[in-house]
Protein backbone atom coordinates (compact mmCIF):
# COMPACT_ATOMS: atom_id res chain seq x y z
CA UNK A 1 0.00 0.00 0.00
CA UNK A 2 2.92 2.48 0.78
CA UNK A 3 4.76 1.57 -1.93
CA UNK A 4 1.96 2.00 -4.38
CA UNK A 5 1.42 5.56 -2.67
CA UNK A 6 4.99 5.99 -3.27
CA UNK A 7 5.49 5.28 -6.76
CA UNK A 8 2.38 7.20 -7.64
CA UNK A 9 3.87 10.41 -5.93
CA UNK A 10 4.43 12.88 -8.38
CA UNK A 11 7.91 14.43 -8.90
CA UNK A 12 11.41 13.74 -7.56
CA UNK A 13 12.55 12.43 -4.18
CA UNK A 14 12.23 15.77 -2.20
CA UNK A 15 8.57 16.27 -3.94
CA UNK A 16 7.39 12.64 -2.69
CA UNK A 17 8.48 13.11 0.84
CA UNK A 18 7.02 16.35 0.93
CA UNK A 19 3.62 14.83 -1.36
CA UNK A 20 3.49 11.52 1.79
CA UNK A 21 3.66 14.13 4.63
CA UNK A 22 0.40 16.27 3.14
CA UNK A 23 -1.09 12.70 2.39
CA UNK A 24 -0.48 11.97 6.32
CA UNK A 25 -1.65 15.10 7.52
CA UNK A 26 -4.55 14.61 5.32
CA UNK A 27 -5.36 11.11 6.88
CA UNK A 28 -4.71 13.07 10.32
CA UNK A 29 -7.45 15.66 9.32
CA UNK A 30 -10.03 13.13 8.36
CA UNK A 31 -9.48 10.70 11.80
CA UNK A 32 -9.61 13.72 14.20
CA UNK A 33 -12.19 15.75 12.82
CA UNK A 34 -14.88 12.84 11.47
CA UNK A 35 -13.84 9.18 12.32
CA UNK A 36 -12.87 10.14 16.39
CA UNK A 37 -15.93 12.47 17.16
CA UNK A 38 -18.12 9.92 15.18
CA UNK A 39 -16.99 6.52 17.27
CA UNK A 40 -16.10 8.37 20.18
CA UNK A 41 -20.00 8.30 21.64
CA UNK A 42 -20.11 4.74 20.64
CA UNK A 43 -17.08 3.69 23.13
CA UNK A 44 -18.41 2.59 26.49
CA UNK A 45 -15.91 3.55 28.90
CA UNK A 46 -16.24 7.56 28.70
CA UNK A 47 -19.23 7.39 30.68
CA UNK A 48 -19.72 9.72 34.04
CA UNK A 49 -23.07 10.20 34.58
CA UNK A 50 -25.32 7.77 36.83
CA UNK A 51 -28.09 6.61 34.89
CA UNK A 52 -31.17 4.40 34.78
CA UNK A 53 -30.29 1.18 32.80
CA UNK A 54 -32.79 1.71 30.18
CA UNK A 55 -32.93 5.39 29.65
CA UNK A 56 -29.31 5.83 28.73
CA UNK A 57 -27.95 9.23 29.17
CA UNK A 58 -31.21 10.75 30.05
CA UNK A 59 -31.57 12.86 32.98
CA UNK A 60 -30.86 10.65 36.28
CA UNK A 61 -33.63 11.75 38.19
CA UNK A 62 -37.22 14.24 37.70
CA UNK A 63 -37.82 17.17 39.34
CA UNK A 64 -37.24 17.55 43.12
CA UNK A 65 -40.30 19.66 44.11
CA UNK B 1 -2.97 -27.20 -12.04
CA UNK B 2 0.08 -26.56 -12.65
CA UNK B 3 2.76 -23.85 -13.15
CA UNK B 4 3.01 -23.64 -16.79
CA UNK B 5 -0.86 -23.32 -17.02
CA UNK B 6 -0.78 -20.05 -15.15
CA UNK B 7 1.73 -18.84 -16.85
CA UNK B 8 -0.39 -18.72 -20.33
CA UNK B 9 -2.18 -15.73 -19.17
CA UNK B 10 0.55 -13.11 -18.04
CA UNK B 11 4.28 -13.42 -16.39
CA UNK B 12 3.00 -13.35 -12.50
CA UNK B 13 5.49 -13.31 -9.54
CA UNK B 14 6.58 -16.22 -8.72
CA UNK B 15 4.72 -17.78 -5.45
CA UNK B 16 7.62 -17.11 -3.15
CA UNK B 17 6.67 -13.30 -4.32
CA UNK B 18 3.00 -13.74 -3.71
CA UNK B 19 3.49 -14.56 -0.37
CA UNK B 20 6.07 -12.24 0.61
CA UNK B 21 3.37 -9.46 -1.32
CA UNK B 22 0.96 -10.54 0.70
CA UNK B 23 2.44 -10.86 4.57
CA UNK B 24 4.11 -7.05 3.02
CA UNK B 25 0.57 -5.73 3.21
CA UNK B 26 -0.68 -7.45 6.44
CA UNK B 27 2.40 -6.11 8.23
CA UNK B 28 1.56 -2.63 6.90
CA UNK B 29 -2.11 -3.01 7.89
CA UNK B 30 -0.99 -3.66 11.02
CA UNK B 31 1.29 -0.88 11.88
CA UNK B 32 -1.50 1.02 10.38
CA UNK B 33 -3.91 0.30 12.97
CA UNK B 34 -1.35 0.76 15.34
CA UNK B 35 -0.59 4.24 14.17
CA UNK B 36 -4.52 4.84 14.11
CA UNK B 37 -5.16 3.79 17.35
CA UNK B 38 -2.03 5.73 19.29
CA UNK B 39 -3.71 9.00 17.07
CA UNK B 40 -7.39 8.07 18.53
CA UNK B 41 -5.41 8.19 22.21
CA UNK B 42 -3.96 11.40 20.94
CA UNK B 43 -7.04 12.66 20.07
CA UNK B 44 -9.06 11.67 23.27
CA UNK B 45 -6.58 13.13 26.02
CA UNK B 46 -5.18 15.84 24.24
CA UNK B 47 -7.37 16.97 21.55
CA UNK B 48 -10.65 16.57 23.24
CA UNK B 49 -9.30 19.22 25.68
CA UNK B 50 -8.78 21.90 22.57
CA UNK B 51 -12.63 21.62 22.17
CA UNK B 52 -13.37 22.18 25.88
CA UNK B 53 -11.00 24.78 26.18
CA UNK B 54 -12.33 27.08 23.06
CA UNK B 55 -16.44 26.13 24.84
CA UNK B 56 -15.47 27.16 28.07
CA UNK B 57 -14.29 30.34 26.85
CA UNK B 58 -17.14 30.82 25.45
CA UNK B 59 -19.17 29.79 27.47
CA UNK B 60 -17.97 32.78 30.20
CA UNK B 61 -17.93 35.41 27.80
CA UNK B 62 -21.72 34.47 27.51
CA UNK B 63 -22.27 34.49 31.24
CA UNK B 64 -20.41 37.51 32.06
CA UNK B 65 -22.62 39.12 29.53
CA UNK B 66 -25.75 37.28 30.94
CA UNK B 67 -25.15 38.60 34.84
CA UNK B 68 -23.86 42.15 33.64
CA UNK B 69 -27.68 42.19 32.20
CA UNK B 70 -31.10 42.29 34.78
CA UNK B 71 -31.65 38.62 33.83
CA UNK B 72 -32.68 36.35 36.84
CA UNK B 73 -30.68 34.70 39.00
CA UNK B 74 -30.11 31.04 38.44
CA UNK B 75 -30.28 30.31 42.33
CA UNK B 76 -33.71 32.00 41.91
CA UNK B 77 -35.15 30.48 39.20
CA UNK B 78 -37.28 27.01 39.10
CA UNK B 79 -35.28 23.91 38.48
CA UNK B 80 -36.84 22.97 34.77
CA UNK B 81 -36.19 27.02 33.45
CA UNK B 82 -32.81 26.77 32.88
CA UNK B 83 -32.10 26.14 28.78
CA UNK B 84 -29.90 22.87 28.32
CA UNK B 85 -26.43 23.55 26.63
CA UNK B 86 -26.31 26.84 28.35
CA UNK B 87 -24.12 28.03 31.53
CA UNK B 88 -25.20 27.44 34.54
CA UNK B 89 -22.44 28.59 37.25
CA UNK B 90 -18.32 29.26 37.58
CA UNK B 91 -16.77 26.21 39.73
CA UNK B 92 -14.08 26.82 41.60
CA UNK B 93 -12.23 24.11 43.51
CA UNK B 94 -8.77 26.00 45.55
CA UNK B 95 -7.95 22.40 46.05
CA UNK B 96 -7.27 21.72 42.11
CA UNK B 97 -5.22 24.96 41.75
CA UNK B 98 -5.59 28.94 42.96
CA UNK B 99 -7.42 29.75 39.39
CA UNK B 100 -8.75 26.16 38.34
CA UNK B 101 -12.02 27.02 37.57
CA UNK B 102 -14.79 26.12 34.99
CA UNK B 103 -18.39 27.10 33.76
CA UNK B 104 -20.95 23.92 34.70
CA UNK B 105 -23.51 23.53 31.74
CA UNK B 106 -27.13 22.52 32.25
CA UNK B 107 -27.24 19.09 31.12
CA UNK B 108 -25.71 15.38 31.22
CA UNK B 109 -25.51 14.61 27.33
CA UNK B 110 -22.79 13.81 25.82
CA UNK B 111 -22.73 16.97 23.88
CA UNK B 112 -23.13 19.35 27.27
CA UNK B 113 -20.23 17.03 28.67
CA UNK B 114 -17.96 18.02 25.98
CA UNK B 115 -18.61 22.02 27.01
CA UNK B 116 -17.92 21.32 30.76
CA UNK B 117 -19.42 19.37 33.59
CA UNK B 118 -22.76 18.95 33.20
CA UNK B 119 -25.87 19.71 35.62
CA UNK B 120 -28.24 16.91 35.93
CA UNK B 121 -31.44 18.51 34.74
CA UNK B 122 -34.41 18.40 37.48
CA UNK B 123 -31.69 18.30 40.40
CA UNK B 124 -31.43 21.55 42.57
CA UNK B 125 -29.96 24.38 41.35
CA UNK B 126 -26.78 26.39 43.48
CA UNK B 127 -27.86 27.01 47.08
CA UNK B 128 -31.15 25.55 46.87
CA UNK B 129 -32.22 22.78 48.97
CA UNK B 130 -32.00 19.29 47.69
CA UNK B 131 -29.14 18.25 45.40
CA UNK B 132 -27.16 20.58 43.09
CA UNK B 133 -25.68 16.91 40.82
CA UNK B 134 -22.90 17.30 38.76
CA UNK B 135 -20.97 14.87 36.19
CA UNK B 136 -17.92 15.79 34.63
CA UNK B 137 -15.06 13.72 32.75
CA UNK B 138 -12.57 12.62 34.86
CA UNK B 139 -10.17 11.85 31.57
CA UNK B 140 -10.41 13.30 28.16
CA UNK B 141 -12.35 16.36 27.43
CA UNK B 142 -10.04 18.44 30.21
CA UNK B 143 -10.77 15.92 32.66
CA UNK B 144 -12.40 18.72 35.08
CA UNK B 145 -12.84 15.76 37.84
CA UNK B 146 -9.53 13.86 37.54
CA UNK B 147 -8.40 13.96 40.54
CA UNK B 148 -12.07 13.88 41.99
CA UNK B 149 -10.66 11.23 44.33
CA UNK B 150 -8.36 13.50 45.95
CA UNK B 151 -11.22 15.70 47.40
CA UNK B 152 -11.71 14.93 51.10
CA UNK B 153 -13.76 15.93 54.51
CA UNK B 154 -12.87 19.60 54.69
CA UNK B 155 -11.95 20.30 51.21
CA UNK B 156 -14.21 23.50 49.80
CA UNK B 157 -15.95 23.60 46.65
CA UNK B 158 -17.11 26.96 45.66
CA UNK B 159 -19.96 28.04 43.27
CA UNK B 160 -20.69 31.70 41.61
CA UNK B 161 -23.77 32.44 40.36
CA UNK B 162 -25.11 35.85 39.41
CA UNK B 163 -25.26 36.79 43.02
CA UNK B 164 -23.87 34.68 45.08
CA UNK B 165 -20.76 32.91 46.18
CA UNK B 166 -22.17 29.65 47.58
CA UNK B 167 -19.22 27.49 49.50
CA UNK B 168 -20.39 23.60 50.13
CA UNK B 169 -17.98 21.45 52.04
CA UNK B 170 -17.16 17.64 51.51
CA UNK B 171 -17.63 15.59 54.37
CA UNK B 172 -20.41 13.07 55.33
CA UNK B 173 -23.84 13.91 55.41
CA UNK B 174 -24.30 15.22 59.44
CA UNK B 175 -27.37 13.19 60.85
CA UNK B 176 -30.15 14.71 59.40
CA UNK B 177 -33.80 13.21 60.40
CA UNK B 178 -34.89 11.25 57.05
CA UNK B 179 -31.66 11.07 55.80
CA UNK B 180 -29.96 7.42 55.88
CA UNK B 181 -26.04 7.67 56.25
CA UNK B 182 -23.97 8.72 53.32
CA UNK B 183 -20.39 8.95 53.48
CA UNK B 184 -18.83 11.97 51.45
CA UNK B 185 -17.50 9.65 48.85
CA UNK B 186 -19.02 6.40 47.38
CA UNK B 187 -18.10 4.09 44.79
CA UNK B 188 -21.45 2.37 42.68
CA UNK B 189 -22.74 1.04 40.05
CA UNK B 190 -23.14 2.96 36.49
CA UNK B 191 -27.10 2.59 37.18
CA UNK B 192 -27.66 3.62 41.01
CA UNK B 193 -29.34 6.93 40.16
CA UNK B 194 -29.86 7.39 43.94
CA UNK B 195 -26.95 8.94 44.62
CA UNK B 196 -28.21 12.63 42.43
CA UNK B 197 -31.75 12.20 44.42
CA UNK B 198 -32.62 15.31 46.44
CA UNK B 199 -32.14 13.43 49.47
CA UNK B 200 -29.38 10.76 48.48
CA UNK B 201 -29.04 7.01 48.86
CA UNK B 202 -32.93 7.23 49.51
CA UNK B 203 -34.84 4.63 47.83
CA UNK B 204 -37.89 6.90 47.68
CA UNK B 205 -36.85 9.79 44.95
CA UNK B 206 -39.81 11.95 46.22
CA UNK B 207 -38.47 12.54 49.55
CA UNK B 208 -38.22 15.54 50.83
CA UNK B 209 -35.45 16.98 51.26
CA UNK B 210 -34.08 19.55 54.13
CA UNK B 211 -30.32 20.37 53.74
CA UNK B 212 -28.27 21.70 50.71
CA UNK B 213 -26.29 19.47 48.90
CA UNK B 214 -23.67 18.98 46.06
CA UNK B 215 -23.08 15.51 44.38
CA UNK B 216 -20.36 15.09 42.04
CA UNK B 217 -20.35 11.93 39.55
CA UNK B 218 -17.77 10.69 37.24
CA UNK B 219 -16.33 7.49 35.87
CA UNK B 220 -13.52 5.47 38.12
CA UNK B 221 -11.26 4.22 38.00
CA UNK B 222 -9.65 6.63 35.59
CA UNK B 223 -9.67 5.68 32.00
CA UNK B 224 -12.87 2.93 32.56
CA UNK B 225 -16.37 3.56 32.94
CA UNK B 226 -16.85 0.41 35.32
CA UNK B 227 -18.42 2.08 38.26
CA UNK B 228 -18.63 5.75 39.17
CA UNK B 229 -17.17 7.97 41.80
CA UNK B 230 -19.41 9.89 43.65
CA UNK B 231 -18.74 13.09 45.78
CA UNK B 232 -20.86 14.80 48.35
CA UNK B 233 -20.91 18.14 50.00
CA UNK B 234 -22.99 20.32 51.91
CA UNK B 235 -23.63 24.27 51.73
CA UNK B 236 -21.86 25.68 54.73
CA UNK B 237 -21.67 29.50 53.76
CA UNK B 238 -23.55 31.95 51.20
CA UNK B 239 -22.42 35.29 50.55
CA UNK B 240 -24.00 37.74 48.51
CA UNK B 241 -21.39 39.48 46.07
CA UNK B 242 -20.06 42.73 46.17
CA UNK B 243 -17.24 44.70 46.10
CA UNK B 244 -14.69 43.25 48.03
CA UNK B 245 -16.42 40.31 48.56
CA UNK B 246 -14.43 37.00 48.33
CA UNK B 247 -15.65 33.79 50.25
CA UNK B 248 -13.37 32.57 52.62
CA UNK B 249 -12.26 29.20 50.90
CA UNK B 250 -11.03 31.49 47.80
CA UNK B 251 -9.11 34.41 49.65
CA UNK B 252 -5.51 33.99 50.40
Amino acid sequence: MYVWIWRHLPGNVVAKVFGSLLVFAGACALLFLVVFPWIEPRLPFNDVTVNTPHAHSSPASPSPR
Amino acid sequence: MTTTQVRTHRAPPGRGEALRTMARGVGQLLITLGVVILLFVGYELWFTGLYTQAQQHKLERQLETQWRGNGVDVSRLRVDHVPLGSGLAILRIPRFGKHWHMVIVEGTEFSDLQKGPGHYPGTALPGQVGNFAVAGHRTTYLHPFYNIDHLKPGTKIVLETKTMWFTYTVENLPNTPGYPHVPFQEIVDPTDVAVSYPVPDQPDMHAKPTLRLLTFTSCNPRYSAAQRIVLHAVLTQALAKGPGVVPPALAG
